[in-house]
């Protein structure tokens, strides 16, 4: 397998001006801060973590929706954080997005038709019998071309934007957050489809999520992500079997199973308190000020190190990296 | 089980709009116990929030009309209770939480000063003995700092705090029941798992019973007694936890149950969704709402409505003619 897209050391700070007059810098909310992963051709690579852990920026900065502050991002090996505009256009084909809210990302006053035909003419490509063939790949039906958004119903309407987003051929798709807006009886259908869809067309997914157990049925692998950083990486079923890192092991244990036997035989590891603020993150690791692991079983000269050191993203004889100096694979599920 | 404290029976309220009659809530019963947790399942538009908005006495007449039903607290009729004897249970014998803080908190009052405010409101109480009160109370649902936190404005607080003040404000005056809808539905995991572990404990200290209004079937096997399950504005299945998620009889809990990807197993091959979509409450389908979707249906379920009737136990109710099929199909939880 060769690697569709790398990211390496992305780095996204946004810029906190004060002055009326005189503006200056301030400050910076570090929103990514140096991230790295590859997405295999193929595959579907999920980022998860929670609100304001940068998984969402990373995805637009892939897309290079937003430009990053530094880093670099290569689509097929040709680094896209310096493409000019219509070269940037002309990539652009290559990958697409699904977005969470599709009531949002839809325009209310056009027809599917006109949302399925723009990116053709965008593109000043022929659209001729696209729109019905598109409408059957993600299982509508004809008649809903000269529809509006609103008479859909939610998950329809997702389908309507996986349709867009297939439109122009693409190899990778983003889907951020695609089923965390749908109805529970509804998600099946929608991730049964994208499914289905990688595996006719070729899809590469870069799948951003906070639902755990959506994440663990759809993606090969997985990065955990925590105030701007990666702080485990691993094959999915590695991840959730055998996490090493104490955020992750926070995470997996507070995500709640519908299962009552299983629900009452497990123990979960409660972080404290809430995520500090990625303006001023914590020195060394950055989980520190809510580890449970930092908080009860460590010396002090331990605690010294996280406070001094940030841990670096490697294995540490646990099978897959984790950026925690005392990772240590824990079973939870 | 012992006495219900707060029960709903056969509660039509129907809203009236230019569409249609929308039956929001459509025949259902429900009762909770002391100390008991009762879980109401159902997806948007199921009229799950509705019975317990109507306990609060939260929906508006009109566009709402109450076609039919009694909510008996202690034994007395809230829907033809008098203003003031409902405002004497609403808010301190019964309270409710909300999925938004924001909306539930006004924004230009002190955090502080708005849960004295409800102290005040129910009890003779002087102004600094509330506001002490106040300061205790969110101290208690764990909010570190509590004196200089009651002098903030809610949009100093994160969302997870905004959530705790929500709950120390609906404990002030030590309720009876709490209802609390999709309670942590807008928090990270992390955090909805400190507030869930916050609710058990005060329940456990004081013996609240809490209806727990959610989408989440992980959150209510984690945490209910006994579970409905609505759909279309309808009871589909009520029984306890264990029945209901390893002896399922209805169809549509099976097919919910059935359909869920599971963090704690390996990647099956493919989700078994539920067909079809939701119905739309004007327009509901003759028989059985679930007709359309479902994999047992047959002519009697496009005609008739099935009851809710017991099936294997009194306390085990499900509204499908086919039960006994359903049963046979087992469910995932179990294997």
């Amino acid at each position: 397998m060769t690697a569709l897209v790398e990211v390496e050391n992305l780095v996204k700070h946004y810029p906190i001006r004060s002055g009326i007059v005189f503006r200056h810098d301030v400050g910076a909310v570090k929103a990514i801060d140096g991230i790295s992963f590859d997405l295999e051709a193929g595959e579907t690579f999920a980022l998860v973590g929670e609100s304001g852990c940068g998984k969402s920026t990373t995805a637009r900065a892939v897309l290079r929706l937003i430009e990053p502050t530094s880093g670099s991002i290569r689509f097929e090996g040709e680094d896209i954080t310096t493409a000019g505009a219509s070269r940037l256009r002309a990539l652009r084909r290559e990958m697409q997005m699904i977005f969470q809210d599709p009531f949002a990302s839809l325009n209310p006053r056009m027809t599917v038709r006109g949302i399925l035909r723009e990116p053709f003419t965008i593109h000043g490509l022929d659209a001729d019998g696209k729109v019905e063939s598109l409408l059957e790949v993600v299982g509508l039906l004809p008649e809903h071309a000269d529809r509006y958004p609103h008479e859909f119903s939610g998950g329809q309407r997702q389908r309507v934007g996986i349709a867009r987003a297939l439109a122009l051929n693409p190899k990778l798709i983003v889907c951020d957050e695609p089923v965390s807006a749908l109805d529970v009886s509804i998600r099946a259908q929608v991730i049964n489809l994208l499914e289905d869809l990688q595996a006719q067309l070729k899809l590469t997914y870069l799948f951003i999520a906070h639902d755990l157990s959506v994440v663990r049925h759809i993606a090969d692998r997985v990065a955990v992500m925590y105030l701007g950083t990666i702080v485990e990486t691993a094959p999915t079923d590695d991840l959730f079997e055998r996490p090493s890192h104490p955020y992750t092991q926070a995470l997996i244990s507070a995500v709640p199973v519908p299962d009552p036997n299983r629900e009452r035989a497990r123990r979960r590891i409660l972080v404290t308190g809430d995520v500090p603020s990625p303006i001023n993150p914590p020195s060394g690791c950055r989980f520190r000020t809510r580890c449970p692991k930092f908080a009860t079983s460590l010396s002090e000269a331990e605690q010294r190190r996280c406070i001094d050191e940030p841990p670096a993203l490697v294995d540490r004889g646990e099978g897959h990296p984790s950026a925690c100096h005392y990772a240590e694979a824990r079973e939870l599920v | 089980m012992s006495e219900a404290l707060l029960s709903i029976e056969d509660l039509r309220v129907h809203f009236h709009t230019d569409a249609g009659v929308v039956k929001a809530v459509d025949g259902v019963s429900w009762s909770i116990a002391p100390g008991e947790t009762l879980g109401i399942v159902g997806e948007s538009g199921s009229g799950k929030s509705v019975s317990a908005l109507a306990v609060m006495g939260l929906v508006e007449v009109p566009p709402a009309r109450y076609e039919s039903g009694r909510i008996l607290f202690k034994g007395r009729d809230l829907l033809i209770a008098d203003e003031k004897e409902r405002r004497a249970i609403r808010g301190k014998e019964i309270s409710m939480i909300f999925q938004d803080p924001l909306t539930a908190l006004n924004p230009v009052f002190r955090v502080g000063h708005q849960i004295a405010e409800v102290i005040q409101a129910h009890e003779k109480m002087g102004r600094i003995a509330a506001r002490a009160k106040a300061v205790d109370l969110l101290g208690e649902v764990g909010i570190p700092n509590p004196r200089q936190r009651a002098r903030e404005y809610p949009h100093q607080y994160s969302g997870g705090m905004r959530q705790r003040a929500m709950i120390a404000m609906a404990l002030a005056l030590d309720p009876v029941v709490l209802l609390a809808d999709e309670p942590t539905t807008a928090l990270d995991v992390t955090v909805q798992a400190q507030i869930m572990d916050l609710l058990i404990r005060l329940q456990s200290d004081r013996g609240t019973a809490i209806v727990l209004i959610t989408h989440d079937l992980g959150l209510v096997a984690g945490h209910a007694d006994r579970v409905l399950v609505m759909y279309a504005g309808k009871v589909a299945e009520l029984g306890t936890l264990d029945d209901v998620y390893y002896r399922p009889r209805h169809p549509y809990t099976l097919g919910l149950l059935n359909s869920l990807a599971r963090m704690d197993q390996r990647r099956t091959e493919r989700l078994q969704p539920i067909i079809g979509q939701p119905p739309s409450l004007i327009r509901l389908p003759p028989g059985c709402p679930f007709n359309p979707r479902c994999p047992f249906a047959t002519d009697i379920c496009r005609r008739e409505m099935p009851p809710l009737e017991p099936k294997d136990g009194p306390a085990h109710l499900a509204a499908c003619h086919h039960s006994d099929q359903v049963a046979l199909a087992q469910s995932p939880a179990a294997s």
